[in-house]
């Protein structure tokens, strides 16, 4: 009985030529998305590749120069998309795409996307996720806020319970019917993506892109899962389709649209982020009187020498086995990253603090748990670029610090004039970057993991049992 | 009019009684007002902002003035000594935020190559800016149009329903009488909701009563106007609710959503912006390059520019301060056809924006509130410029300085040149808009007035 009305479901929607007709614009927009997607992946992946390989080589083939210019020099760090964000553009619209790396500061990443467009962009892009997450609840609402009134204004309910069945049993079959039409209208265009993906799209083939990909696939079934399971049971506690239909709109327009812009706000409302020239005069500020907040720069220059005197044995600096300038300089830009990986941290802290609204918000709306895990999976999340930030600042440190051991170990005591061979500078490292694993990104949204599963704990339960209790007049 | 008055009346009452209605227009008010709060408060935080950059600059010149009590090398303060060129917001900006949370409204600048800085970009938290800004503009541009459709949706659609019309129909009453009474009294309460938030946003954010109090207002009520007569359009289909409740939220999510999605895919193809990352790698390879280049090739390049310092000494050793400015200034002068594209590229995109946006009558809307705040891109661009004419009279006030060798001393910081700028209307975006504007909404009263003659009235 279960698989026949879950089956009478799944082929009166097909028959229903307006749904089909909805459906097919879905689709249709989904493999537009997913084209679309992925030529803009390309077109940022192939512009910043070819910014990263050239400033590379300029690196590795520059002048003979003294080490401190080359650390002024310093280098790009470009940031790569993520394989899979090509079905969710995430934050990667809105965060820069280039950080100079340079002795003594941290630059900001710059360029990004919306900044290089007109407000329009606000409106929001065509990705695969904008229609999982936004169109298909949409499609799932009109597909199912009939499921009960239809049954209920035309008298079919009462015939159908006399046929032995329960109401709940009723209600998981028509969920059973109606994910399957769900699964028709997205299944093309994840197989598609997927192949586009694994196929001659030029990716790499890794156990975690696949790991990525799955999760993302995972999260919207449920996603779906729940929007369906909670129509029918809304459709379950109204007599009248419209008035169901209505409610249904109403919960879509609150979960899609007014609260994920509310929480954000209200985030930033609540915690005010400091601007960078602020940030960076108080960083100014702490290295220039020193970690302990009284000590000169100039004194400590002053301990330091002594230090190294005694510590060799001789008298003058000249006669140091080390270079007093390279070594001097390694404890400044030790001293003055110290200090602004603290103030980057309480930066970080303050727009975790704001983003965890829109987080917990996501144990009251599915849509927001699902946009952040989407993002998590796609690599286009909040951590993903302030990863990548890291790791640009560690590489921007690192190499730093070995040009002033060079200073330190290959010139002499004020000299400014040694420059030493372009082959110094290509044995040096370039800039890489690695996306991290599927696991540390699902470690990150945690939150909203749990979120997913209470949503489909409590439709599972609390919604079936509402329907349990509604009276069939 | 007598029968339109008691229409009205139980128009009201029915309104009244009916929770779901008055709980829609509280939310939209509530809305509406937390808007206005967020919008003002978040310029107002900018403003502040602004108001501290002046506190580091004071801070940056007594740490100089106290560093080199007795003066120094131009050069020196040219290094270390930073001003703010700053973009400040117009009082409208309050109501239509636009891009000024994405764009940086200050740029910290030295007198080092200006390419090199003018791109640095504020901290931003990427999740916050994704989601919006929950303004008077998107309260009127997403939330109204929603009120309109939920207050329209069932209109005659309901009387049917509930078995009513034909009992309204009996009575001596036409059909275009109910209907202009019942819209009449939705429109009063929309755009009474509309105004009132309107002028409160205005009178809270302090703006200057100028002519744009009249514009915004016009834009307003035409919009709504445009979403009535798209509610009307589908009423006269005569379908039942639950088909003009889709129907109208598609065209909305269409309109709003789906169109500007498509626009910005077309946009982002059509005028692709490949110079960003080309300039900035070019003017690093550039300046550093000065470096290892003879002094005299870079001194001549820079002279072929400014002709007035060429008989000015010859640079003796290593390095001197007016050498190092001349590279920097020869750093700025390679990239300036990049630069200039690339601002060429950011008004091509705008303007691309201001061709296609009659495809979507909310875009068009939302770029007429973002013209008239001057808080879109176009501004943006002013501010670009105007940052490097700041920039230029920075060159110019320290170059005599350098090259004439005269020390720069404690006195001479408050004759440095300081930055204004204030976002300011873009009106000429502005009336195409309203024109477009009008059209649009034109176009769906011809539409509607055509339908409602030519439809037969089913009264079941």
């Amino acid at each position: 009985m279960i698989k026949s009305i879950a089956k009478k479901e799944f082929f009166s929607t097909l028959r229903d030529s307006r749904f089909v007709a909805l459906s097919v614009i879905v689709l249709l927009l989904l493999l537009a998305a997913t084209v679309v997607g992925l030529h803009s992946y390309n077109t940022l992946q192939q512009e910043r590749g070819v910014a990263q390989q050239t400033v590379n080589d300029q690196f590795a083939n520059a002048q003979d120069r003294h080490p401190h210019r080359m650390a002024h020099y310093g280098s790009y760090a470009f940031r790569p998309k993520s394989s899979i964000s090509f079905l969710d553009f995430g934050l990667d619209s809105y965060t820069g795409a280039s950080v100079y790396m340079e002795a003594h500061r941290q630059n900001s990443a710059n360029f990004s996307q919306a900044q290089q467009s007109g407000s329009l962009i606000r409106f929001g892009e065509m990705t695969v996720a904008f229609v999982l997450q936004m169109l298909i609840p949409l499609l799932i609402i009109f597909l199912c806020f009939g499921a009960f009134t239809q049954e209920k204004e035309t008298g079919t309910l009462k015939l159908l319970l006399s046929q032995g069945v329960s109401l709940r049993q009723v209600a998981w079959a028509k969920v059973a019917g109606y994910s399957k039409v769900v699964a028709l209208v997205t299944a093309p265009a994840l197989v598609l993506a997927s192949m586009l993906l694994f196929g001659k799209g030029g990716f790499e083939l890794g156990g975690d892109v696949l790991l990525r990909l799955l999760g993302f696939m995972v999260f919207y079934l449920a996603y779906f899962f729940i929007f369906i399971v909670l129509s029918v049971v809304v459709s379950a506690l109204h007599q009248r389709s419209s008035t169901a239909l209505v409610t249904l709109l109403g919960i879509w327009i609150l979960c899609c649209v007014i609260i994920p812009k509310a929480s954000a706000n209200l985030g930033a409302s609540l915690y005010t982020t400091p601007t960078k020239a602020q940030m960076d005069a108080d960083v100014h500020k702490e290295v220039a009187k020193g970690i302990d907040g009284h000590n000169s720069q100039d004194a400590r220059a002053e301990a330091l020498k002594q230090e190294l005197l005694q510590k060799y044995k001789v008298k003058t600096m000249e006669e140091l086995p080390v270079n007093f300038d390279g070594i001097w300089m390694a404890v400044g830009e030790e001293q003055s990253s110290k200090v602004y990986q603290e103030h980057f941290g309480e930066l970080t802290d303050i727009f975790e603090k704001q983003n965890r609204i829109s987080e917990y918000a996501g144990l009251l709306n599915p849509y927001l748990a699902v946009r952040h895990l989407s993002m998590g999976m796609a690599g286009a999340d909040f951590s993903h670029y302030i990863h990548f930030q890291q790791t640009a600042e560690n590489y921007r440190y690192n190499i730093a610090q070995e040009l002033n051991h060079l200073q330190a170990t290959k010139l002499k005591y004020g000299d400014k004039e040694t420059r030493l061979s372009s082959e110094t500078w290509a044995a040096m490292k370039p800039f890489t970057y690695e996306t991290p694993t599927a696991g540390w990104a699902l470690g990150k949204h945690l939150v909203s993991v749990v979120a997913l599963l209470l949503w489909v704990a409590l439709v599972c339960t609390l919604g079936i049992k509402l329907i349990d209790n509604t009276k069939v007049a | 009019m007598k029968k339109f008055w008691i229409l009205l009346k139980f128009e009201w009452l029915n309104f009244r009684a009916d929770k779901g209605l008055l709980i829609l227009t509280m939310l939209t008010l509530m809305a509406g007002l937390y808007g206005i709060y967020y919008g003002t408060t978040e310029i107002q935080r900018q403003r502040e902002n602004i108001a501290a950059l002046k506190v580091l600059t004071e801070h940056n010149m007594e740490e100089l003035k106290a560093k080199y009590p007795d003066g120094t090398d131009a050069g020196d303060i040219g290094y270390y000594h930073s001003t703010f060129a700053v973009n400040n917001p117009d009082a409208w900006a309050g109501l239509s935020l636009g891009q000024r949370d994405v764009n940086p409204y200050y740029i910290k600048l030295r007198l080092l190559n200006l390419q090199s800085q003018l791109y640095d970009t504020e901290n931003i938290n990427p999740l916050k800016v994704l989601s919006g800004n929950f303004d008077l503009a998107f309260v009127l541009v997403y939330l109204f149009p929603l009120l309109i459709i939920g207050l329209c949706f069932n209109i005659l659609s309901v009387e049917k329903e509930q078995g009513t019309l034909p009992l309204l129909l009996s009575q001596p009453i036409g059909l275009p009488l109910i209907v202009s009474a019942k819209l009449t009294f939705r429109m009063m309460i929309v755009l009474g909701l509309a105004l009132l938030l309107s002028v409160v946003a205005m009178v809270w954010g302090q703006v200057l009563p100028d002519l744009r109090v009249a514009l915004w207002l016009s834009v307003v009520v035409l919009y709504c106007l445009f979403w009535f007569g798209v509610a009307f359009v589908v009423a006269a289909l005569q379908k039942n609710s639950a088909f003009n409740a889709v129907t109208l939220l598609g065209v909305w999510l269409l309109l709003t959503i789906i169109i500007p999605a498509l626009l910005n895919v077309y946009i982002a193809v059509k005028q692709p912006m490949p110079q960003a990352l080309e300039l900035t790698i070019k003017q690093r390879e550039v300046v550093h390059g000065g470096w290892d280049k003879p002094k005299r090739e870079t001194m001549d390049k820079f002279f072929a520019i400014y002709p007035e310092w060429t008989d000015t000494t010859e640079i003796q050793g290593r390095f001197a301060w007016r050498w190092y400015y001349a590279f920097h200034h020869l750093g700025d002068v390679a990239v300036a056809d990049l630069a200039r594209e690339y601002q060429e590229g950011l008004q091509a995109r705008h303007q691309l924006v201001e061709q296609l946006n009659a495809w979507s009558v909310p875009v068009n809307v939302q770029t007429i509130f973002n013209a008239m705040a001057g808080s879109d891109l176009p501004s943006y661009v002013g501010f670009l410029q105007s940052a490097t004419s700041y920039h230029d009279a920075l060159r110019d006030f320290y170059y005599p300085f350098l090259f004439n060798q005269v020390k720069f001393t404690n006195a001479d910081y408050a004759k440095e040149p300081r930055h204004r700028f204030t976002s300011s209307p873009d009106f000429a975006t502005v009336s195409a808009g309203l024109y477009k504007l009008g059209l649009s909404v034109l176009l769906v009263f011809v539409v509607v007035f055509f339908l409602f003659r030519n439809v037969k009235l089913k009264v079941r």
